[in-house]
């Protein structure tokens, strides 16, 4: 049985010198297969958008109204939970959640034994500097639209002065998860449903093989039901997570753009 | 530690370096020499993208939308203008019907009138014209009777004469017969 957790492996597809940077160290600029899947995602969501806007129908054709819907889903998501100024930061939720939906789905490309599509969201160097990106953003406009105001976000209004201390720390640690549990939700939905789905696979194989014996005949047709099932089951997580990495963005977002009212 | 340090960018990093101790055997995700590339490649694409929907892709969507809401909310104004015109003329029409109506029946009932009242004068010529020929009619009869009654004077005194001449033979003188005719005239009385 294939090693499940191959697909992962990081393959080098340009040799390009190492680079030693300060603070860093040696650094690997090689081109892989993850700068590949992420290039390619990258392709097909400045294309899809492309094609969606390049000639704009006041009715919409099938594509345009695909391209709307996705518009209009994440445009009521930075409405509702930023509000009025959920504007500004949509296209930064919009960019996030369309990048990550097509390395997801770009994942599930696979044709057996010919050809496999590299899942970048897999990777967690890609879904850290989502969360990154994101966790920096709302620094950023933390301390440029409240400065030192900021740290209020760690004091919840109407807590009893008693309980202060304690609320303060658990908000500050929580504060400190989040772009660790951003990283690790989306990375580890992916990365789990295709190893079950390889594993499941796998199984297929052996008994195609005859390794099991006739037992294969039963464990064969299960596991084949199995991956058919997870495949489903697979887009669904692709989208959900791409959407959750959405809403929290939205969430952290609303945080520091309407720090100290409705709190 | 053989991997690279990278801790630069990430505040999730901190897990990541723990796990990094027992780096090369475990998941492939773990070999740090190749996070660097990624992540800096996936922050250029991620820039272009964002600048892309920023610039280019969200306008056009929003323009559209806006363009959209306008037609629509244009389309349903003018819907409702042509709707008020059409209960305005609608009104209009049923005043100008039920006027019409109101016309007709006066109208109905001027003819009405008339017509009675010509008849009615008819009728009175009618009746004139009867009364007179019924006047004439008695005139007529009266004189005919009349006349029937003076041949009776003369046939009764022809019939005097002649059963007198019959009686007595002889002839009677006119004078006579005409008191004997006056006498019993005047006793049948």
């Amino acid at each position: 049985m294939a090693d499940p957790l191959h697909q992962f492996k990081i393959e080098k597809l340009v040799e390009l010198p190492d680079v030693t940077l300060p603070l860093i160290g040696k650094v690997d600029l090689a081109i892989t297969n993850s700068h590949l899947a992420m290039t390619v995602a990258f392709a097909v969501v400045v294309g899809f958008m492309m094609l969606v806007t390049s000639r704009p129908q006041v009715v919409p054709g099938r594509l345009q109204l695909v391209g709307e819907q996705l518009f209009g889903m994440i445009d009521n998501l930075t409405d509702s939970i930023i509000g009025h100024e959920g504007r500004t930061y949509f296209p930064f939720v919009f960019s996030v959640f369309t990048f990550i939906l097509a390395m997801n789905f770009l994942g599930l490309v696979n044709i057996p034994g010919v050809f496999a599509f590299f899942t970048a969201t897999s990777q967690i160097a890609v879904t850290a500097t989502f969360a990154a990106l994101t966790i920096l953003l709302v620094l950023i406009i933390g301390f440029a639209k409240h400065g030192l105001g900021f740290f209020k976000l760690f004091v919840p209004s109407g807590v009893p002065w008693v309980l202060l201390p304690v609320i303060i720390l658990i908000e500050f640690v929580s504060f400190l998860l989040r772009p660790v549990t951003l990283t690790l939700r989306l990375f580890g939905n992916m990365m789990g449903g295709h190893v079950a789905l390889k594993v499941f696979a796998g199984f297929v194989g052996v008994a195609a093989l005859g390794a099991i014996g006739w037992l294969g005949v039963m464990v064969a047709p299960l596991s084949f039901a199995m991956v058919t099932a997870l495949t489903a089951l697979e887009f669904l997580v692709a989208f959900l997570q791409a959407f959750v990495f959405a809403v929290l963005t939205c969430i952290y977002l609303n945080d520091v753009v309407n720090l100290g009212h409705g709190h | 530690m053989a991997n690279p340090d990278l801790h630069a960018p990430v505040a999730g990093e901190t897990h990541a370096t723990t796990e990094a101790e027992h780096g090369s055997g475990g998941l492939p995700q773990f070999e740090f020499q190749h996070w660097a590339g990624q992540m800096a490649w996936l922050v250029v694409l991620f820039a272009v993208l964002y600048v892309l929907m920023s610039r280019v892709f969200t306008p056009r969507i929003r323009g559209v939308l806006d363009q959209r809401a306008t037609t629509i909310s244009d389309a349903l104004e003018q819907a409702r203008l042509v709707q008020e015109e059409a209960s305005s003329q609608a009104a209009a029409a049923q005043a100008e019907l039920s006027e019409a109506r109101a016309r007709s029946q006066r109208l109905a009932s001027e003819a009405r009138a008339k017509a009675a009242a010509e008849a009615q004068v008819r009728q009175a010529a009618e009746d004139e014209k009867l009364a007179g020929r019924m006047a004439e009619a008695e005139t007529r009869i009266r004189a005919s009777r009349d006349a029937a009654m003076s041949h009776v004077a003369a046939i009764a005194s022809d019939t005097a004469s002649a059963i007198v001449e019959k009686l007595t033979g002889a002839a009677p003188k006119g004078s006579d017969l005409t008191a004997a005719l006056d006498a019993a005239k005047q006793g049948a009385r």
